[in-house]
């Protein structure tokens, strides 16, 4: 009975469903995007009927929110939060900079493409999104944990080794561990 | 009655029921907070959900034995005051262990939870855990001192040490112990949200000062444990306090009536207040509080 | 009243000219001085402002790229909370090598002025503490706020950029479209084609 492929697969509806209604977001609100999670979580919008809820530390958090751009400076940070996060993680990037750098991007100091950086599960579009396109992101990122598909973790840790090549080649001088986990 | 099979099945329906009531209680107070706030707030068995989630979280952090042992510390110590609680008046399965002088031990046992924690959030090495534990054994001086002062006025007034006998003083006069010894009854009242750690009491888990403080390092199994036994320990102490002043309950309806309104009071305080900073609230709770229990205990002396 | 204002500005400008070497000047509209000085002339102009006039408010500090003529312009923009007048300072530096002196024991606030243009600009202040690094985070180029570096190049060298943008037009482009009028010598000489 145990190991076998049909208890996995009821273990695994069961995991999903826990996961999907109860996502700890962790918000990096360096860019403009941040204004948008107050009115997201509060009264108006309220997110956390969807079991969705504010993190204080990368340890307790499952879902990182990067609202807007992020300059070369804030990767570094950002990529750091990310490997202090555990298993199963997700990613949002939020806003056009995260995207393709918005207006942002032909500056000389923030990234344009994120997720050749880190793995973007969801992308929210709109230069800012409102709070309900912040939500319908939300519950496409609910409906890619249902069905299994929101993996980016995985695909994180088998592609390390590309992805640290992309990360140190914007960050020239790299001080802190290769890996933080 | 008779037999350490019903002890132990006793035991297990105790702790069953106080992590159930407990979790539930938890989501009724975010719900609740929610309603006051005008949203629609979390459904109410969210905690299980969270708990849930939280137990299929991997974790890849290593701090050493200490890290790993504080949550089971603090879940055991749970269960353990929740043994020496009789959560009914008389019944098969709820009235626990329960012998002659538990007050003076329920008042050890009930802070060693917390000193596992620090103990753990020590070792992480986290700075916010260390000031948030430093805030946290603060908070304790001061609620601490209200607390101790209330029960020891019952115990001088009833020259009896056991919860079970203070509960036979209630069932035997009729009247409640927050009537017939009110001055009691406003200290621990007052002292209890220190307890709880809501508004304006969160000094200890501040997440917008202090990356939730002693826990910040502990995520996955760990946290999952540390909500768990949260939860089983509010149920502890509102049993507790329905136990010593509102004369205990005869069944469980009764029982999760009595501590819900009691359970009420620190939440809809919590829902109305900010935080105190840590040196307001050791002023807090060395003013009114700790003036009624001087007035409880000149009251039960004389 | 407004001679009064005017008459204010013009004692301003009067007191200057008598007291140092002041290349140009004018009084662009009322509440608006503005003089154009040597960089050795900057710390006697900016101490007797702060001193006898009351400027005693340090509002700004930025620089201006002139290319063209192979000069920085930096403007110091001070203001005058009694008279409410804005009295701006200017001086111009040479590209390569450009010195000016550090003010910060006057204000000490234009600290942070300083090395901002330091890092974005590349231009010296004598005796100016701080760390070299102020906002960029190990840049190893030209300062990126002149203007002889070229940003689109460097991002597409340095960033990835997503497919479906390379057919943005440059602003440059799109305003000599719509309008039909002529781009002016510099700016074609640094367009990106």
């Amino acid at each position: 009975m145990y190991n076998d492929k049909e208890s996995q697969k009821i273990v695994d509806i069961i995991q999903n469903y826990a996961r999907k209604h109860s996502l700890f977001i962790l918000a990096y609100g360096t860019g403009c995007g941040a204004i948008e999670i107050p009115p997201t979580m509060t009264s108006r919008y309220d997110a956390e009927r969807f079991g969705i809820r504010g993190s204080a530390t990368p340890r307790q958090a499952d879902v990182l929110l990067i609202t807007g751009y992020l300059a070369t400076k804030s990767l570094k940070r950002v990529i750091k939060v990310y490997e202090q996060m555990q298993d199963p993680k997700y990613v949002i990037g939020f806003g056009s900079c995260t995207i393709n750098g918005g207006m942002y991007w032909d500056s000389y100091n923030t990234i344009n493409v994120l997720d050749k950086y880190l793995p973007v599960d969801v992308y929210i579009n709109g230069c800012m999104p409102r709070p309900e396109a912040v939500i319908a992101g939300f519950v496409k990122l609910q409906k890619l944990i249902q069905q299994g598909k929101a993996d980016g973790w995985d695909i994180y840790k088998k592609n390390i080794d590309e992805y640290k090549a992309n990360q140190k080649k914007i960050i020239t001088n790299w001080v802190m561990p290769d890996f933080n986990f | 009655m008779e037999g350490i099979g019903y002890k132990i099945l006793g035991a297990v329906l105790t702790t069953i029921l106080a992590f159930v009531v407990g979790m539930f209680y938890g989501g009724f107070s975010r719900k609740i907070t929610a309603r006051i706030q005008n949203r629609v707030g979390p459904p109410v068995w969210q905690n299980f959900l969270d708990v849930l989630k939280l137990l299929f979280k991997k974790t890849s952090v290593r701090y050493g034995f200490m890290h790993h042992i504080a949550p089971l510390w603090m879940i055991s110590m749970s269960i353990t005051t929740l043994m020496f609680v009789p959560v009914l008046n008389d019944g098969l399965f709820f009235t626990n262990l329960n012998f002659s002088g538990d007050i003076i031990f329920l008042l050890y046992i009930m802070v060693m939870g917390s000193l596992g924690m620090a103990l753990g959030a020590g070792s992480t090495g986290n700075p916010n855990s260390a000031i948030g534990v430093s805030r946290g054994l603060t908070q304790m001086v001061g609620f601490e001192i209200p607390w101790v002062m209330a029960l020891v006025a019952l115990m001088i007034q009833y020259k009896t040490t056991s919860v079970t006998g203070l509960m036979e003083v209630q069932s035997q006069s009729g009247t409640w112990l927050m009537f017939s010894s009110p001055f009691a009854f406003i200290a621990a009242l007052l002292a209890m949200p220190g307890m709880f750690r809501y508004s304006p009491f969160d000094i200890v888990g501040a997440p917008s000062e202090l990356a939730s403080g002693p826990i910040s390092e502990f995520g996955g199994k760990y946290l999952s444990t540390m909500m768990t036994s949260g939860s089983i320990f509010a149920f502890v102490k509102l049993t507790l306090y329905v136990d010593i002043f509102m004369g205990g309950a005869s069944n469980l309806i009764v029982l999760v009536l009595k501590t819900f309104t009691l359970y009420m009071y620190p939440v809809l305080w919590g829902t109305v207040s900010a935080r105190f900073r840590t040196e307001q609230s050791v002023r807090y709770f060395w003013g009114w509080p700790t003036f009624f229990g001087f007035i409880a205990l000149i009251y039960a002396a004389f | 009243m407004s001679e009064n204002i005017l008459s204010k500005e013009q004692l301003l400008l009067d007191l200057l000219k008598k007291k140092f070497i002041i290349n140009e000047s004018s009084i662009k509209r009322a509440k608006r001085v503005e003089v154009k000085v040597d960089p050795k002339e900057i710390i006697p102009v900016l101490l007797y402002a702060k001193e006898n006039s009351r400027y005693i408010s340090f509002a700004h500090m930025s620089c201006v790229d002139w290319i063209e003529d192979g000069e920085f312009e930096v403007v110091y923009i001070l203001w005058n909370p009694e008279d409410k007048i804005n009295f701006f300072v200017k001086t111009r530096v040479s590209r390569d090598n450009g010195v000016l002196p550090n003010i910060d024991f006057i204000w000490r606030q234009a600290n942070t002025y300083e090395r901002e243009i330091r890092e974005m600009f590349g231009i010296q202040f004598e005796g100016l503490i701080g760390r070299q690094e102020f906002i960029l985070e190990d840049w190893e180029h030209m300062p990126p706020m002149r203007r002889d570096f070229d940003t689109a190049e460097f991002v597409k060298k340095t960033y990835f950029n997503r497919p479906g943008r390379e057919d943005a037009k440059d602003v440059r482009e799109f305003v000599q479209e719509r309008t039909d009028e002529e781009l002016p010598d510099f700016a074609k000489k640094y367009s990106r084609d």
